[in-house]
């Protein structure tokens, strides 16, 4: 009945996060021929069957349940290459793997729905790699943001559909804190947490708050 | 005492926004509150009298703490009342923007006030509005302005899903023989085993009354 | 320069620019759901874009009734992009409408932030206060004493007017390299240096001036 079980305010839901993952773009190889497109968010020139081509994913997925294409997974979307983050994921309890792209999370979850044929081979496996490795991911993220109180939390190489999973629990942080230094008045620049290599590691650097 | 009536209201407030339906308006405590700040008032012109307008705090410091006592209770009240109208209202607007039948609602009521005559339509009747005459108003006038605005963007209809599309198009089969549809496309004969590509929102109630299978 | 090569840079733009505009609304749509207070309305980026969604269901219209199989396959890939559209411009008219609702009397009575609406925004703004003032006076506030019955009252120090929390945590992206990228925390000490590609939660009023400026993006 209030505003709060519709969308029109707050965060994003995760079915609006796969609304915009939708909107990146993928190679397909067509099936069959398409004419020219003259979309509003921009021309898709035709089809030449087997000539691949990209196209934004929401078109891809529709063509692809229409059979009329294949879908191209992304190079990084294998078994090996997903067994190979989350084996560094967990032997590296405070660090985030950057290999995986910003969308990394909500691209995978629509290609195994839409076109597990395409993905070479066993996607039975690839799901449980997949699930091992966004539950590594979380824990960390969970346990990096219960140690502190901060003022700022930077959260590089984390996906936009991780960062949707976790955002009430770190804008509780930012926010509590605030509330308690709201009542002291004193803020003081104390350290930080979780270092970082040089080797693209991603980091949660923290300035912690004194009340 | 004072206040209680006002932290009631906060309570029917805090309830409503739980409730899938707007409960009734409470009119008995709405104007109870409102005589408590009236009283109120009225007890401050008496207690300023005999300082015909030169009232100093300092001098007065008991008298200067019952004023502001008063002060603050009245101003609780308001807020209380502010608070519960708000929700209320945010209900009727939420009502408005889902194009629910509000209007049918607040129709049937004044039906039956007008059959049964004045006096007993009250807002706890069964059937009957639960919205006071004063919020069927503003519904009617907030529903004039939505659709002054929404008239603005009639291309992407304003009141539409706020629902991320998703399967706009759908593969459905012919499980019986339907005859004749009309779709966006002109007419479609749906004739048993036969498959169709179709815009979802024109075969919704054919999948529900089981004329057509929807495929993955 | 050779007329073709000419025709085809414009084509190049009107493509590149219909991409750039669907990009812009997505990011617009997103701050807008995200953003504490309501930002600058898009008056431009809306007017090229509602042109484009009159000319595709145009187009859609008169096709419609064609049998074409091929042609009416093409008309159901503009109809789920079109749909898509449509729903990112309500989605971004109706985060603003919320927020219009909320803050009302602030936003009306701060020149700088009363800007940000369209006329037809700040029309419904305006109808929809009166309505609510009309409304709290026939329910209660006509029965107060007179010095009680203003809405926008901040009397004792309480104000009624619901305003923005600037302070309240936000989730932003660096999209620009920033000249000056210091961001500082207000009332703090504390202050971090902003790089292309961070991403950060922070408290919005950190971050307000890079948001405006188009450097940070929320998320």
């Amino acid at each position: 009945m209030n505003n709060n079980n519709h969308s029109a305010s707050g965060p994003l839901t995760p079915a609006e996060v796969a609304f915009l993952c939708e909107a990146q773009s993928v190679t397909i190889i067509p099936r069959q021929r398409l004419d020219g497109l003259d979309l509003i968010g921009g021309y898709i020139p035709p089809f030449h069957p087997p000539q691949r081509t990209t196209i934004p994913l929401w078109l891809a997925l529709l063509l692809k349940r229409q059979r009329r294409c294949n879908i191209v997974p992304p190079p990084w979307l294998s078994a090996p290459n997903i067994e190979r983050i989350l084996k560094t994921e967990t032997e590296n309890q405070n660090l985030f793997c950057p290999d995986l792209p910003y969308r990394w999370l909500e691209t995978a979850e629509l290609l195994l729905e839409g076109c597990p044929d395409d993905l070479g081979g066993d996607d039975g496996e690839l799901r449980v790699l997949l699930r091992g490795l966004r539950e590594v991911r979380q824990g960390k993220v969970r346990e990096g943001l219960g140690k502190l109180e901060a003022t700022y939390l930077q959260m590089n190489n984390l996906g936009l559909l991780e960062i949707t999973e976790v955002r009430g629990f770190a804008k509780g942080v930012v926010d509590g804190l605030r509330k308690i230094g709201a009542s002291t008045g004193v803020g003081l620049v104390l350290g930080w947490m979780m270092m970082i290599s040089r080797w693209g590691w991603c980091f949660i650097s923290m300035v912690f708050w004194t009340g | 005492m004072y206040g209680d009536l006002g932290l009631k209201l906060v309570q029917h407030a805090k309830r409503t926004q739980s409730l899938p339906q707007l409960p009734p308006y409470q009119s008995d405590i709405v104007r109870s509150v409102t005589r408590e700040v009236r009283d109120l008032d009225r007890d401050v012109t008496e207690i300023l009298e005999p300082f015909n307008g030169h009232f100093d705090p300092a001098e007065e410091p008991a008298t200067a703490c019952s004023l502001l006592v008063h002060h603050l209770c009245m101003r609780r009240n308001k807020r209380c009342l502010l608070a519960y109208h708000r929700v209320r209202v945010e209900a009727i607007e939420e009502m408005c923007w889902s194009g629910s039948d509000l209007l049918e609602q607040v129709q049937a009521s004044q039906n039956k006030v007008a059959e049964g005559g004045a006096g007993i339509g009250s807002a706890e009747g069964s059937g009957a509005s639960s919205l006071s005459p004063e919020e069927e108003e503003y519904a009617r006038q907030y529903g004039d302005l939505l659709a002054a605005y929404k008239g603005q963007w009639t291309d992407i209809d304003l009141t539409g899903s706020l629902e991320p599309p998703r399967d706009l198009f759908i593969d459905v089969r012919v499980l019986k023989d339907a005859g004749e549809i009309q779709t966006e496309y002109g007419a479609i004969t749906l004739t048993k085993n036969s498959q169709f590509f179709v815009r979802q929102g024109d075969v919704e109630r054919l999948i529900a009354q089981g004329f057509l299978q929807k495929l993955n | 320069m050779d007329i073709d090569d000419l025709l085809q840079e414009l084509d190049d733009n009107k493509v590149l620019g219909g991409t750039r505009d669907i990009n812009d609304l997505t990011q617009s749509w997103i701050a807008e759901r995200t953003a504490p207070e309501i930002l600058p309305f898009q008056t431009a980026l809306l007017e090229r874009l509602m042109e484009r969604i009159r000319q595709q269901i145009e187009l859609v219209e008169t096709q419609t009734g064609n049998l074409d199989p091929k042609t009416n396959f093409c008309l159901i890939l503009l109809q789920t992009e079109l749909e898509r559209v449509k729903f990112l411009v309500r989605g971004y008219l109706r985060a603003r409408i919320h927020k219009i609702d909320k803050y009302s009397i602030y936003i009306l009575t701060t020149p700088s932030i009363r800007g940000r609406l369209s006329p037809p925004e700040l029309s419904y703004l305006k109808s929809h206060l009166g309505l609510l003032n009309s409304h709290f006076l026939a329910s209660f506030l006509r029965r107060f004493p007179e010095q009680l019955r203003r809405l926008d009252d901040k009397a004792g120090g309480i104000s009624m007017v619901e305003e923005p929390d600037l302070d309240g945590a936000v989730f932003c992206k660096v999209v620009r390299d920033i000249e000056d990228n210091i961001a500082r925390i207000p009332g703090t000490d504390s202050e971090f240096k902003l790089t292309k590609g961070d991403v950060y939660v922070v408290r919005y009023s950190a971050v307000r001036e890079f948001v405006l400026r188009g450097e940070i993006e929320l998320i």
